[in-house]
């Protein structure tokens, strides 16, 4: 058809307006990012981040220099200072033993993140090693670990640790201090492996079928090599995101279980025994700050630890990835 | 989608063997004379002692002694606390109103998770998102026993609004708070992982293409973002299971609720490590298959799990 | 194509409309200033590569641009009415049955938890077109329409059971359920076999021809846009910069961007005549180079092999997988790569030819030792692959045998850097020290035309483009006799498809290199090999030299093959 309608005629824009580049080219001016790299400038921008860390720092000065907090010993109770209000000295009164509140909530803080911190890093081990086998070998081994790790998934959390606990508790009456961190994470970690091991069998799964991995291969890497240097480190943003949020989930465990008796034993100072001794209290409606005073510092926390994993997780979220 | 039922049938079955092992292995851990534990610690004649070593199949090997375990535990036979009373006894008096308050929870963390998510998700950004994210990180954060004491102390004491504490007679409406709290403890999640759905979802192609064949955003919305979103959620809210058994624990003792886990928990400040054990193997029976029908009805909502 | 009278009114009118994407504070411009004219029952394509706006503009006609897009300026007026502004009433209002829209991609655009026939009846009630068992009935129609058979138990069933192109036509069907004046059709057969898009296309030509429906076909293909439509609208980076009869663009292209896409455009007639020469030459000089190679390591103790000429023999190779049948409990025998035998000669290339699930990969990946054959021989420089025992033996075979895959977004690692990535085969193999390493590594982002300064990037920063040319310097690291090419260049724009198939020409000529060259288009082959092997279903239909099949195919397949290739009938201005 030679004719041409209104509107359809040829038309060629002028070069001027239109100019072309060159094809593909690099732009050399830019500063050089990898997924870290990016990864840490989303979180230096994000108030999230900012917020958690404060938070933390400050249960971390808690936890090293208690002295900057307070000087009374969390230890001595004098039941003459029995639910003695506040005074010059002891800004939240009195437990019922007659021992300084705010001394037990910052000298606290040591058990209940060092169970945190402990189980947090056991479950991330054991669950990244389990995870990485058997998204990687497949088959036979995947479907045996996956299958065991069910059983451990099934049972819920709290409910093993109660029943690991109190057998253990049985079978070591006495146990002392790291005794009983031990027992506690233990038990912890035994069940709440399996998460971790879900979290990195997906990431596994996904990334050894990535081509740069068959290109490795070709170069002439071994099995063993590629896991190690090409597929974990790229596996690595989940498990992350994974653990920072349950370390929260995990200083909260502990508490439930020293709230039911089972935690750590009542000599230790933790926010769990202070919270379960004070039991009583709030049903009567008085002395209250007994029991507050711990559980805010736990709130508190906790809350830190879950913004920090919020935080990680936006920063390292694939999708945020993509400019 | 016959064979995938018939699958996780056959999956359950090791995981729920492997699990009442574990239980079993923990129960023979106890120290000292497995016989005086029976007996509650007190001293025995050797007739009750054979009596006993008989009926609990204690001179059987280990292997044997596992199998009369999941045997017992699949025929609903537990034992009996060191009062005497059959487990299941114990079981059956308690276990009704743990199932009405966890059904309870499940049902406010539902509504209001996916309710509340759903609208953060249409809204993205808007204010009303960031504001359901900050409280909902900060409900996550507040410990279910202290959330507990306060709704109890705020709710029950100083307002009024309901009994502080439940008691045997129970009832439904005793058990509102109580479920709240229970609820609120998950809802964070549920909320969190529905808005990321609805979200994504929203930008999805095939909700382009569904706008592209002239349909209102109302029934576009309902159909293919909402109906989308819902898979995750679903399996979520089944998987949530688990931590409302463990959550009731603890909710029953602040409220001196008569449920399982109340009794769980009198047992274990008894020190009555086998009707704990045996209240738990019931809990994890309850939860594995829980989690079966779960599986079950996310097969119903998404085709593609069928062939699989 | 075009049916109506000479003095209609114009369906639709697009007037410098602008398009912009809300990116921060910033606002990025997708479409600048375009207009273009459509006429009832009349086909136009708008042709552009990736980021030229094409797909922007066409979100914009039908009101679907993503949640930070805006119209920025200008006017869209479609049978009279200005609908650029319009409120979200009327433009739900036209869409479905007033402009219809057939989208890119057949996997994601359906909603995989809703059968198919569900999905098709939505549009017909939306727009009110029919309701019910009425409903039914007539979506069974409208997907034989469109070219599905055994329709009626196919509108029962979900996505997932459907194959890409049945998707396709499934879309197809959903466009024109509600017989819409104006079709938007946006790459609807890209994601698709090359036999499967002609067939489709086709078929939606007569289809829209009967109907009356006017069609804007988005494409990022010259040689379709000019076989399917009259009219050409040429777009790049947001402007129109030439537009008119098809035929006469292509044969007489007056901007330079368009000079470019003709000359560069692998289907077109313009390279039969430019590439058969080029490739003449280059093959030329590689196999001197290649000669000379051989002779050295006919008398090397470490090379593998003794320098033959027919570098790879493949011999009767087979793979056979098991997979799951019908029930669960059934094993199926699924022969992926069933007797395929082929020579590659030193200095040469050799192109393996297929469509999706013709086995072309596999035997790549049987080649490179990536994966064990069931039966047959693959043997490199004389020595079969199944002898080689020892560790030192394979690793040798690594140095001398390299790939390049299709996907640049996958083939490197995204942890590490461009030096690294490039220096990893170094580093396996022990060569050098780091010093060295370093100035092989600049000769070789030299060789691949990068500049020195990408080392310390890393990939995410770089093109699709750039990325393959990292992938080819990473693989020509140790250097190898033989690279091979797993659709190396398809996941690329058809401008920077044509620099790297002129990359890999050069450094063939200049180094001797071999090249197993596996792609699903016919129409590159030309450019870069020498021989061909046309695999379908497994099987070997038909070996012979490019100019052999291209002027004298022998089998049925490969005529259909070379029929589908788009634009390859249009002759071209001298």
């Amino acid at each position: 058809m030679s004719e041409t309608r209104p509107g359809q005629e040829r038309f060629v824009a002028p070069i001027d307006e239109t100019p072309l580049r060159a094809i593909d080219a690099v732009n050399v001016d830019a500063v050089p990012e990898n997924q870290w790299k990016e990864a840490w400038k989303r979180l230096r921008t994000s108030p999230l981040f900012w917020i958690a860390t404060a938070i933390l720092l400050v249960i971390a000065l808690m936890i090293f220099f208690p002295s900057l907090f307070t000087s009374a010993d969390p230890k001595s109770a004098d039941l003459a200072n029995s639910f003695e209000p506040a005074r010059n000295g002891h800004p939240f009164g009195f437990t019922q033993q007659g021992a300084d509140v705010w001394a037990r909530t910052v000298h606290g803080a040591r058990a209940s993140v060092t169970i945190g911190l402990l189980t947090t890093i056991l479950t991330a081990i054991l669950g990244m090693i389990t995870g990485a086998i058997a998204g990687f070998y497949g088959g036979f081994v995947d479907t045996l670990l996956s299958r065991f790790s069910d059983i451990f998934f099934s049972i819920p959390l709290l409910l093993a640790c109660i029943v690991v606990i109190s057998v253990l508790n049985n079978t070591f009456p006495d146990r002392g201090f790291w005794g009983s961190v031990i027992v506690v994470v233990a038990a912890l970690a035994l069940f709440a492996w399996p998460q971790i091991t879900r979290q990195m069998r997906g990431a596994v799964l996904e990334i050894k079928n990535l081509e740069f991995v068959d290109a490795a291969t070709a170069i002439g890497a071994s099995k063993m090599k590629n896991l190690r240097r090409h597929i974990v480190p790229n596996a690595l943003a989940p498990v992350i995101v994974a653990s920072t949020i349950s370390l929260g989930v995990f200083i909260v465990a502990e508490t439930s279980l020293s709230f039911l008796g089972l935690g750590l034993p009542s000599n230790v100072v933790s926010w769990g025994n202070d919270i379960s001794a004070a039991q009583n209290q709030v049903r009567s409606g008085q002395h209250l700050q007994v029991m507050f005073v711990p559980a805010a510092a736990l709130a508190f926390t906790v809350l830190g630890f879950i913004l920090l994993g919020e935080a990680v997780r936006e920063a390292l979220d694939p999708k945020a990835r993509k400019k | 989608m016959w064979w995938y039922v018939g699958k996780r049938l056959l999956q359950t079955i090791p995981v729920f063997l492997g699990a009442t092992l574990i239980l079993f292995i923990l129960l023979k851990l106890r120290p000292g004379d497995p016989i005086l534990n029976l007996a509650g610690n007190k001293p025995v004649s050797q007739e009750v002692r054979d009596a006993l070593a008989a009926q609990y199949h204690l001179d059987d090997p280990l292997f044997v002694q596992w199998l009369q375990f999941v045997k017992s535990a699949v025929t609903l036979d537990f034992g009996e606390t060191f009062a005497g009373q059959p487990v299941f006894d114990l079981i059956k008096q308690t276990f009704p109103v743990t199932v009405v308050l966890a059904i309870m929870a499940l049902a406010i963390d539902a509504i209001l998770g996916i309710g509340l998510g759903t609208i953060a998700g249409l809204r993205r950004n808007g204010w009303f998102d960031s504001s359901v994210l900050v409280v909902s990180l900060a409900l996550l954060s507040i410990p279910i026993f202290v959330l507990g004491f306060v709704m109890q102390l705020v709710f029950g004491v100083k307002l009024g609004w309901t009994s502080p504490t439940v008691g045997s007679n129970w009832s439904v409406g005793d058990l509102i708070l109580p479920a709240i709290v229970l609820a609120i403890a998950n809802f964070a999640y549920t909320i969190r992982l529905t808005r990321t759905s609805v979200a994504e979802n929203l930008s999805a192609d095939h909700v382009r293409t569904a706008r592209a064949k002239g349909l209102s955003e109302r029934l576009v919305v309902r159909n293919h973002v909402l109906r989308n979103s819902l898979v995750p959620v679903v399996t979520y809210i089944g998987i949530n299971l688990g931590s409302l058994m463990a959550g009731a624990i603890i909710t029953e003792t602040i409220f001196n609720i008569p449920g399982v886990g109340n009794a769980a928990y009198t047992a274990i400040a008894k020190g009555e490590t086998s009707t704990v054990v045996a209240i738990v193997t019931f809990m994890v029976m309850v939860y594995v298959l829980m989690s079966l029908l779960v599986d079950l009805i996310y097969a119903v909502l998404d085709p593609r799990i069928r062939y699989v | 194509m075009t049916t109506t009278p000479m003095g209609a009114a114009p369906l639709l009118e697009i007037q410098d409309l602008k398009v912009g994407f809300r990116a921060g504070k910033e606002i990025l411009t997708a479409v600048d200033g375009a207009s273009l004219t459509i006429y009832p029952g009349q086909t136009i394509a708008i042709v552009g590569e990736s980021g030229s706006g094409k797909s922007t503009l066409a979100h914009a006609v039908i009101g679907l641009l993503p949640g930070n897009g805006t119209i920025q300026g200008g006017a869209i007026t479609f049978e009279g009415t200005d609908i650029s502004h319009a409120d979200r009433k009327q433009i739900m209002a036209l869409r479905g049955s007033s402009i219809g829209l057939v989208p890119q991609d057949p996997m994601s655009n359906l909603n995989p938890l809703w059968r198919v026939g569900t999905q098709i009846k939505e549009a017909l009630v939306a727009n009110g077109v029919a309701k019910g068992a009425d409903a039914d009935r007539r979506v069974v129609e409208l997907l034989e329409e469109a070219g599905l058979p055994d329709a009626e138990r196919r509108a029962r069933q979900y996505p997932h059971e459907f194959s890409g192109g049945m998707r396709q036509r499934a879309l197809i069907a959903m466009g024109l359920a509600a017989r819409p004046k104006l079709l938007i059709a946006d790459e609807p057969t890209s994601a698709l076999d090359v036999t499967v898009q002609k067939q489709i296309l086709d078929h939606l030509d007569s289809l829209t021809d009967t109907l009356g429906v006017a069609v804007m076909l988005i494409t990022h293909d010259l040689g379709l846009a000019a076989e399917r439509a009259d009219h050409l609208v040429v777009m790049y980076r947001g402007k129109i910069v030439e537009s008119g009869p098809a035929r006469e663009i292509l044969q007489h292209p007056e901007h330079p961007y368009t000079k470019r896409l003709v000359s560069k455009a692998p289907s077109l007639a313009s390279q039969r005549l430019s590439s058969g020469a080029a490739r003449a030459e280059v093959r030329e000089q590689a196999v001197r180079t290649a000669a000379e190679i051989a002779e050295e390591i006919a008398h090397s103790e470490v090379a593998l092999g003794e320098g033959r000429e027919d570098i790879i023999v493949v011999e009767n190779l087979t793979k056979v997988f098991t997979l799951r049948g019908a029930r669960p409990w059934q094993k199926v025998d699924f022969a992926a790569v069933d007797d395929v035998s082929f020579r590659l000669r030193r200095g040469t290339t050799t192109a393996i030819v297929g469509e999706s699930g013709s086995g072309k990969s596999t035997v790549a990946r049987m080649v490179l030792d990536l994966l064990p054959p069931t039966a047959g021989n693959v043997v490199f420089d004389g020595k079969n692959l199944r002898d080689l025992t020892s560790k030192r033996e394979r690793l040798r075979l690594r140095r001398q045998m390299q790939p390049v895959f299709q996907n640049p977004y996958a083939s490197l690692d995204p942890l590490y850097s461009i030096y690294q990535s490039i220096e990893e085969p170094l580093r396996t193999h022990d060569v050098g020290s780091t010093k060295e390493r370093e100035a092989k590594v600049r000769d070789l982002l030299d060789k691949v035309s990068l500049p020195t300064t990408v080392m310390s990037r890393y990939p995410g920063e770089l093109s699709g483009g750039q990325r393959q040319r990292v992938a080819i310097a990473r693989a020509l690291a140790l250097d190898p006799e033989v690279v091979i090419c797993d659709e190396a260049v398809s996941a690329l724009d058809v401008l920077v498809q044509a620099q790297i198939l002129e990359l890999l020409n050069d450094l063939q000529a200049e180094l001797g290199l071999s090249y197993l060259f596996i792609t699903h288009d016919l129409a590159v082959v030309r450019q870069i090999a020498d021989d061909v092997l046309v695999m379908q279903n497994g099987k070997v239909v038909e070996s012979a030299t490019v100019a052999q099949v291209f002027d004298h195919p022998a089998e049925d397949y490969t005529r259909r093959l070379l029929d589908a290739i788009p634009g390859a009938s249009i002759p071209l201005g001298s």
